[in-house]
């Protein structure tokens, strides 16, 4: 993975100075509230419904054991022993305090870390594939173009006052594990028909109170040219978006107003300005950024391994566990594991300190030292040889990271809801409980097969309700919980919108209009038909007939 | 209102005219919307002209030719405006020379980003300014950009 070089070490180093001063400043009351908000925010530190909650960047993902442990010792000595990854692939600590914040950064900024622009009108955290370099669909590595993305966004003078929050995603993949097309860009490395490959660009895709799917605004883009281009983007947008009101303020908005066609008029016309300018990648650079992320030094033979086919015909439990959480590796002999953040004891994506510890270990042990995050809230060792599975799976067992629940109903995305956050409206973690607690038969979920569930807990849809197969968003009427449900959303390449059911549902109504949902698949499918193209033939109506059934 | 230009604190030669029915003498600072409605009757001013930029505005005619103005002034009305760090870069970009002034809501821990961009002269409020506020400009000492 990336490794530091002495500017990168003395820009963090410096930022977590400034933010000291500036924090030193707001306790004196040198700056006002109001000033103070859009600092800490750019630093990730929000005011939460309890305390302060800081969110720290772990750009595109990546985790080195070394930053895993930091991030174990930072929930332990700061926090109450926890921490919650989001769908951002970040980390959220929920009880840090103010003037704690300063020090935290410096132990971050120790191991290479920071939570620089993890909040605020900026370029947030950009994402990838937890697949990245190992998943034997892809191009190429995405990894070094998040990088190169990560250094341009930092500190960028000029876009750390945008209209609103913005965010990038890369895949490399026809697969898209890391919902692309609702960001504010997509990038997709691609290849075009001279063999050679380049960028497809995506603009103006976002969820919240409306949400849209991203459109193409460049089909191939050479590659040198992709921090021009995006600078083009972010320049148009900081520009025109509009800033009179929050919920209009998304460059979703202003691209939809004005047409993708205009937009990518002023884009390119921007773009010829600058295409030739210093943000021109040059070769030598690629290479470096390239060179961090070389295949590890995979072991030629571990195909021949014999012991995993033998475990797995006398170990159910494991058989089980090796179909739902482990994937193809490109390396033969190799596969991808995932590990479960949704057992049903804590919140979706939440990780104790004990657990962080843990799995930095593991990865020492089996998985070249490096751990990453995905977007639905889970964590992934990538390359784990065969032999290692078996050992592997009995250390997550213990650790209660082995639930073989991925790509379940029960693999939800949640955000934290009520309980935590102080804009949404309804509680999310307690109807988690509530659908873990009714489904709980794994045999009945494997049934059902594939089914995506996000829940946000208000129309901003952190929890991407709207890309859930089944989604749900809480309400608050009159200061009662409601849920809306809605059906046919995607993630995937083949992202859609899904559309609501109708008004809200009683919270303690929730599991049961679910199994009236699920049911209504069974009953329709066809022979190895999954949820979501069931919904997409037989349409939402008799779902929702037998949803409303249960309320009247 | 402490004015810096290039770090240091300097003398403000310019008189700001926000409804400029009646110039006073001397070199003027006026909205860049007045300007262009009346560019002509400015023409005839005694002193120097420099017009200020507000957010909303169009700078497509200034960046034809900026380096008519001596100063071009950018105004930031609160703490979340971000288009005059575009304009700054445009402006600069056009091959202007000239005093770029950022005025309006300007406080320290934005001065960093708006040298960046091409300012370089700051018109601080009263209520903001700290004479150590100079050292801002040195807490990121490396740039990617």
């Amino acid at each position: 993975m990336y490794q530091y070089t002495e500017k990168d070490q003395q820009l963090v180093n410096d930022r977590v100075e400034q933010y000291r001063d500036q924090t030193h400043r707001y306790l004196d009351k040198k700056i006002p509230e109001d000033d103070f908000r859009p600092l800490r925010l750019m630093n990730g530190l929000y005011i939460q419904r309890h305390a302060p909650m800081l969110r720290v960047a772990i750009p595109y993902g990546m985790l080195s054991s070394t930053q895993m442990r930091k991030l174990a010792h930072i929930a332990r000595t700061y926090d109450k022993g926890y921490g919650h990854f989001t769908t951002r692939t970040n980390i959220q600590y929920n009880w840090p305090q103010l003037e704690d914040v300063p020090d935290i950064l410096a132990e971050l900024a120790s191991v290479q870390m920071h939570a620089i622009q993890t909040s605020g009108n900026c370029i947030r955290n950009t994402t990838t594939d937890p697949l990245a370099g190992v998943t034997p669909d892809e191009i190429e590595d995405p990894r070094p173009w998040c990088e190169a993305i990560r250094q341009w966004s930092t500190l960028h003078p000029e876009f750390a006052y945008l209209p609103r929050k913005f965010k990038i995603a890369v895949t490399a993949s026809p697969i898209d594990r890391a919902a692309s097309q609702i960001h504010d860009i997509g990038v997709h490395l691609v290849k075009n028909s001279a063999g050679e490959t380049g960028f497809e660009i995506l603009v103006g895709g976002g969820l919240g109170r409306t949400p849209h799917l991203g459109q193409q605004i460049h089909p191939f883009l050479e590659k040198k040219h992709l921090l021009s281009y995006l600078e083009a983007i972010l320049r148009v947008y900081n520009l025109l978006g509009r800033r009179d009101k929050k919920y209009m303020a998304r460059i979703k908005i202003l691209v939809n107003k004005i047409g993708i066609e205009a937009f990518k008029e002023k884009v390119e016309a921007e773009w010829q300005a600058i295409k030739n300018s210093d943000l021109e990648l040059p070769n030598a650079e690629i290479e470096r950024l390239q060179s961090h992320f070389q295949p590890h030094a995979y072991q030629a033979r571990a195909s021949e391994d014999l012991t995993l086919e033998a475990q797995l015909n006398t170990d159910p439990a494991f058989n089980t566990w090796y179909k739902k959480n482990t994937a193809e590796h490109k390396q033969p002999g190799y596969r991808v594991v995932y590990l479960s953040l949704k057992s049903f004891s804590r919140p979706a994506g939440d990780i104790s300190d004990q657990q962080m510890e843990a799995i930095a270990d593991l990865a020492d042990q089996y998985s070249f030292g490096e751990i990453r995050a995905t977007f639905n809230q889970n964590l992934v060792l990538a390359d784990i040889e065969q032999k290692d599975l078996y050992a592997l799976w009995k250390a997550l067992v213990t650790l209660d990271l082995a639930k073989p629940n991925i790509g379940t109903l029960t693999d939800m995305i949640v955000c934290p809801g009520y309980d935590f956050c102080s804009l949404a409206d309804a509680s999310t973690l307690d109807i988690a409980d509530q659908i873990n607690a009714r489904f709980d038969d794994l045999d009945y979920l494997y049934d059902l097969g594939d089914i995506h569930l996000n829940m946000s807990g208000c129309l901003n849809a952190c929890g991407h309700h709207h890309t859930g197969h089944i989604g749900i968003m809480g309400v608050d009427n009159k200061g009662e919980f409601y849920y809306q449900i809605r059906l046919g959303g995607s993630a995937s390449e083949e992202a859609k919108l899904g559309t609501a059911l109708g008004r809200g549902y009683p919270a303690d109504k929730i599991a049961d209009i679910l199994e009236a949902i699920l049911n209504t698949y069974i009953e329709n499918r066809l022979e190895g038909e999954p949820f979501i193209k069931t919904v997409d033939r037989i349409g939402i109506k008799p779902f929702k007939e037998n949803a409303n059934a249960i309320t009247h | 209102m402490p004015l810096l230009i290039n770090r240091t604190v300097a003398e403000d030669n310019w008189l700001t005219v926000d409804k400029p029915t009646e110039l006073p003498a001397g070199n003027i600072l006026v909205p860049l919307e007045d300007y262009l409605e009346a560019t002509e009757a400015f023409s005839a001013h005694s002193g120097k002209v420099a017009v200020e930029v507000t957010p909303d505005d169009d700078i497509t005619p200034l960046l034809a030719e900026p380096n008519r103005f001596e100063l071009i002034a950018i105004h930031f009305p609160d703490f979340s405006e971000g288009r005059g760090f575009s304009f700054a870069r445009l402006l600069r970009r056009a091959g202007y020379t000239g005093q770029l002034r950022a005025t309006g809501y300007v406080t320290r821990d934005r001065l960093g980003y708006m040298q960046r961009c091409g300012f370089n002269a700051f018109d601080i409020p009263d209520e903001h300014y700290q004479t150590d506020d100079v050292q801002a400009f040195d807490e990121i000492t490396v740039h990617y950009q």
